[in-house]
């Protein structure tokens, strides 16, 4: 980046993500795979007290799913921007330390076993945060966490939960279950309802909070590590928190999304983009960044081609990789 | 104030220092100074609490610095490291804001109105007002190695420990960056620097610790330290100190015989 933006282009760059969030918002509660008119939506919306077909699409389905979109997105966002900052690497996501692929894992074992819904973002928040700190165990040198190792063991242990996974579809007892592994590890935001979103909204909570906790540490973490420290951070306790808060938003996330991939890899960079690294900016505009995306995403998944809906983590993915590529290639022409 | 005790200094089983002594005091500016390896970073790091020694204590204004939390010890003691890597894409301004992190709680964000005072005298005084809202990649060496000084002016610490600050800078350009640390010891700062040129701390401070040989070999005023048996041991070559004629001493290696 050859500049930093100034407060004003900052502002005005959060004013426009927020304003792009509230029309995604607002597309996503108005399209879907019934064909609803504009005004019998704007109808239900302003009397939600009125009864009928309308009425129950717009408040029992679409609304509580964008607010879902909306909350997926921003976890993941928020958490993409952590780890990056973090580990001071451009290609890291919530899905390379292993958090969410425990999580998935922790979820499809959950379906095997026919646990209720309600308890899967605990089941997720406790997998992604053990597996989190296993692999920050592995990536321990010394009394300190190695950012080098910690990639390297969250691929390793992504691995070998993506092929405990597949195990479990192979076993599980039924075509029934399988699928609906499946359709879980291909990201979805079908079927969940009020609340799901209450659950998740909790953990995701949480996860802002710690996260907003250690913005300042990782801002003087950008001058480099000795000075951090010289400056008085704690780099061990900022790097724990910075996992703690990663769990909690990819646990939330993948307990009513399922795994949704490259949205926590994309939003950092286009939010540093138009934000500038810093990281008093570069949090709060990733909220309304990944929102937006995965708001958008999730509502060409369920319209595009009507009645049957497209996996919202494939359709990310169909995105994500060029982007990824993109990013990859740039950052191998700069060295 | 720092006050060092019996350090024992190492890097797992290896023993980098041991047996050292050492104290700042208040209004005093030390050089440490010897060869290549010989633990002065691993020294000052101690001193400054961001190392935890195998034995001994570091004692800073009466408390154990190793027993401080973080952001007390950068209350007390400010140490601007020899790190090349920086994020190029922070202001100056706010690289000196970040002085400030250790004076206010975790939830705040930014800094208050007497924070930016502070950080605005940091400025001043090295004089990088004019560059306040230029980026740390566009600035030159020199002009970087103000940036970390006004940093560490800005965690308003009685102690300052600074490693080689002088590194990469010309001859006027380092003359520059000690007399602005002489300029902090006259209002009463306690400061070390870990020097490599000789003849630059000779000029400079009021007083060298000598380190070779995985100790202090000699700490005192410059006359004291500043001979050519005490050099010649540390840095394993032989050197010679003579005087100019305006009084000054200066070290420089022998010719070699054939």
């Amino acid at each position: 980046m050859l500049f930093v933006p100034g407060v004003l282009r900052r502002s005005v760059s959060l004013a426009a993500l927020v304003a792009i969030l509230f029309a995604a918002v607002a597309v996503g509660i108005a399209c879907g795979s019934v064909n609803l008119p504009l005004g019998r939506v704007l109808g239900a919306l302003v009397h939600p007290q009125l009864r009928g077909d309308v009425t129950t699409i717009v408040w029992s389905l679409r609304v509580p799913r964008v607010l879902i979109a909306t909350l997926v997105g921003a976890a993941l966002g928020v958490s993409g921007s952590l780890l990056q900052s973090m580990l001071r690497n451009g290609l890291v996501d919530p899905y390379l330390t292993g958090g969410s692929a425990g999580a998935a894992f922790a979820i499809a074992v959950a379906i095997a076993l026919n646990v209720p819904v309600p308890y899967f973002a605990g089941l997720a928040f406790v997998t992604a945060l053990a597996t989190t700190i296993g692999v920050a165990g592995l990536a321990r040198r010394g009394r300190g966490v190695s950012p080098e190792r910690l990639i390297l063991a969250g691929i390793a242990v992504s691995s070998l939960f993506a092929g405990l996974t597949t195990l479990i579809i192979m076993l599980s007892p039924s075509a029934g279950v399988s699928l609906s592994i499946l359709a879980w590890i291909g990201g979805s935001l079908a079927g969940h309802g009020w609340s799901d979103l209450g659950w998740a909204a909790a953990y995701a909570a949480l996860g802002f909070a710690v996260a907003a906790s250690v913005v300042p540490a990782l801002n003087a973490i950008r001058l480099g590590d000795a000075r951090a420290v010289a400056l008085g951070v704690d780099m061990n306790r900022t790097r724990w928190l910075a996992l703690v808060a990663s769990s909690l938003l990819v646990a939330a996330a993948v307990s009513v999304s399922g795994v949704i991939g490259f949205v926590g890899l994309i939003v950092p960079h286009l939010v540093r983009a138009m934000c500038g690294a810093d990281m008093r900016w570069t949090v709060p505009a990733s909220i309304p960044a990944g929102a937006a995306i995965v708001v958008l995403a999730d509502t060409v998944a369920r319209s595009a081609v009507p009645p049957l809906e497209l996996p919202i983590g494939v359709l990310l993915s169909l995105i994500g990789l060029p982007v990824f590529l993109y990013i990859a290639f740039r950052r191998r022409e700069q060295a | 104030m720092i006050d060092a005790r019996a350090l024992v200094l190492a890097y797992g089983d290896r023993i980098v220092l041991r047996d050292v002594a050492l104290t700042l005091r208040a209004g005093e500016l030390v050089a440490i100074v010897g060869p290549n390896g010989s633990g002065k970073t691993t020294l000052l790091r101690a001193l400054a609490g961001t190392l935890a020694p195998s034995g001994g204590t570091v004692l800073v204004d009466g408390a154990s610095v190793h027993a401080l939390s973080a952001a007390e010890r950068a209350r007390r003691v400010a140490l601007v490291a020899a790190e090349e890597y920086a994020d190029g894409d922070v202001t100056v301004r706010d690289a000196v804001a970040m002085g400030r992190l250790a004076h206010r709680p975790w939830w705040q964000w930014n800094g208050l109105p007497e924070d930016d005072a502070i950080v605005d005298a940091a400025l001043e005084r090295v004089d990088l007002m004019p560059f306040a809202e230029r980026l740390l990649d566009t600035l030159s060496s020199g002009e970087r190695q103000r940036v970390w000084i006004a940093t560490a002016l800005a965690q308003q610490t009685p102690t300052l420990l600074f490693d080689e600050p002088t590194s990469h800078l010309d001859l006027g350009g380092a003359y520059a960056t000690l007399d602005i640390l002489r300029g902090l010891t006259a209002e009463g700062a306690a400061i070390a620097v870990v020097l490599h040129d000789l003849n630059l701390a000779v000029a400079s401070v009021d007083r060298i610790v000598l380190v070779g040989d995985g100790t202090v070999i000699a700490d005192g005023p410059v006359e004291r330290v500043f001979r050519a048996e005490l050099l010649s041991r540390a840095y394993g070559a032989e050197i010679a100190v003579t005087g100019t004629a305006d009084g000054t001493m200066v070290a420089f290696p022998r010719r070699r015989k054939a």
